[in-house]
């Protein structure tokens, strides 16, 4: 039954027209629904619901961009949590499987929410071009931060723009993001 | 005659092995200063990283395509977005690719979205990235992902086409 809701999910997703362009800073972010690595259902409308916000993290198992953040993802999920952010890895790239992803969430004590994202579906609708890439949702299911989580790949030590945590910080205390659309080098998502 | 073609060897073969080392580092700047001075030719500007799986695969076809179209105008430059700390695989992985064309790393410092912007605001840090400019200078098109040989060709045939004779205006 589950996975007939996978697949009617993702056909719905099909019939939506991928625009080229990532939604814009206020308009609303696409809505899907995709299965989890562990098995579990994941709905972005139902978590927008149940979440001051929804953090969706485009990532990859094998990108050394990716990577560099496998740590800070992981503290951040933590430390957002029990303000009521969930954070939710998106696994879009055709050559990593759901064992990949499984292992490397293992690996790297990665416990927030990860869904493969076959066929690229969400990607598309989100004009994800790279991992890492960033889209925060709020409570409204409106995209309020899109981009990097900050300007060091390199040394977390060293960072002087946290650009995630800002708009974090920012949206829980009512206030708008000042830096809303980042930018920063990544992988390209390997789609169909 | 001898000396001459030696001479020549020699020349080529110092130019191929200049081209396989990294040239510097550039900024926004640089690289603006860069496309600027190739102006009449058409130019290919390809991002790259080490550590960027289809940018390791396109590298090669680039490298072929600047060695087929060199001679009837077009210019590459490399720009490799790789951190300083990872040169020496920089300089192996040109070692290993010769290309016929410079390659520059982009200067380290500085916020790369900057940079980014400053290449094309529509660019999102994806690699590889290629931007293309005609033979006026203008930026013609971008090429976000992993380029084919057959894609390649076709966009800067177009782009290579002499400009029509004076006077065959309607």
């Amino acid at each position: 039954m589950k996975i007939l809701a996978s697949v009617l999910c993702l056909l719905a997703l099909a019939a939506v027209p991928v625009s080229g362009e990532s939604p814009a800073i206020g308009a609303a972010a696409p809505a899907f629904s995709l299965t989890a690595i562990d098995g579990k259902s994941f709905s972005l409308p139902d978590a927008t619901k149940s979440n001051s916000l929804v953090v969706l993290m485009f990532i990859s198992t094998q990108c050394p961009y990716s990577n560099a953040y496998n740590d800070r993802i992981r503290d951040l999920a933590s430390a957002y949590s029990a303000r009521g952010v969930q954070f939710v890895g998106i696994n879009s790239n055709k050559t990593e499987t759901v064992q990949d992803a499984v292992e490397h969430a293992r690996k790297h004590g990665h416990t927030f929410t990860i869904v493969k994202d076959s066929g690229n579906k969400v990607a598309d609708l989100y004009d994800a071009r790279h991992t890492p890439e960033i889209f925060v949702v709020d409570k409204t299911g409106k995209l309020r931060y899109h981009g990097r989580i900050d300007e060091n790949s390199d040394d977390a030590t060293k960072v002087t723009s946290p650009d995630l945590k800002n708009a974090l910080d920012a949206l829980l205390g009512g206030q708008s993001v000042a830096r809303a659309e980042t930018k920063a080098f990544g992988c390209s998502i390997k789609r169909v | 005659m001898k000396t001459l073609a030696a001479a020549l060897l020699l020349g080529g073969t110092l130019l191929a092995a200049e081209a396989s080392r990294l040239k510097g580092e550039l900024d926004a700047k640089g690289l603006a200063g860069a496309i600027a001075r190739e102006k009449g030719r058409v130019v290919l500007v390809n991002f790259w990283a080490t550590w960027c799986v289809p940018c390791r695969e396109e590298f090669p076809d680039l490298v072929k395509l600047e060695s087929a179209y060199r001679s009837r105008g077009l210019t590459v430059i490399g720009v490799s977005t790789d951190l300083r700390k990872d040169s020496a695989a920089v300089e192996k992985f040109l070692a290993s690719n010769s290309p016929g064309f410079a390659n520059y790393r982009k200067k380290s410092g500085g916020d790369d979205q900057d940079f980014i912007d400053a290449v094309d605001p529509h660019w999102g840090g994806e690699l590889p990235y290629s931007v293309l400019y005609g033979r006026n200078g203008r930026k013609a098109e971008v090429l976000s992902g992993k380029q084919t040989y057959p894609e390649l060709e076709r966009k800067i045939s177009r782009l290579l086409l002499p400009a029509p004779p004076l006077g065959t205006h309607h």
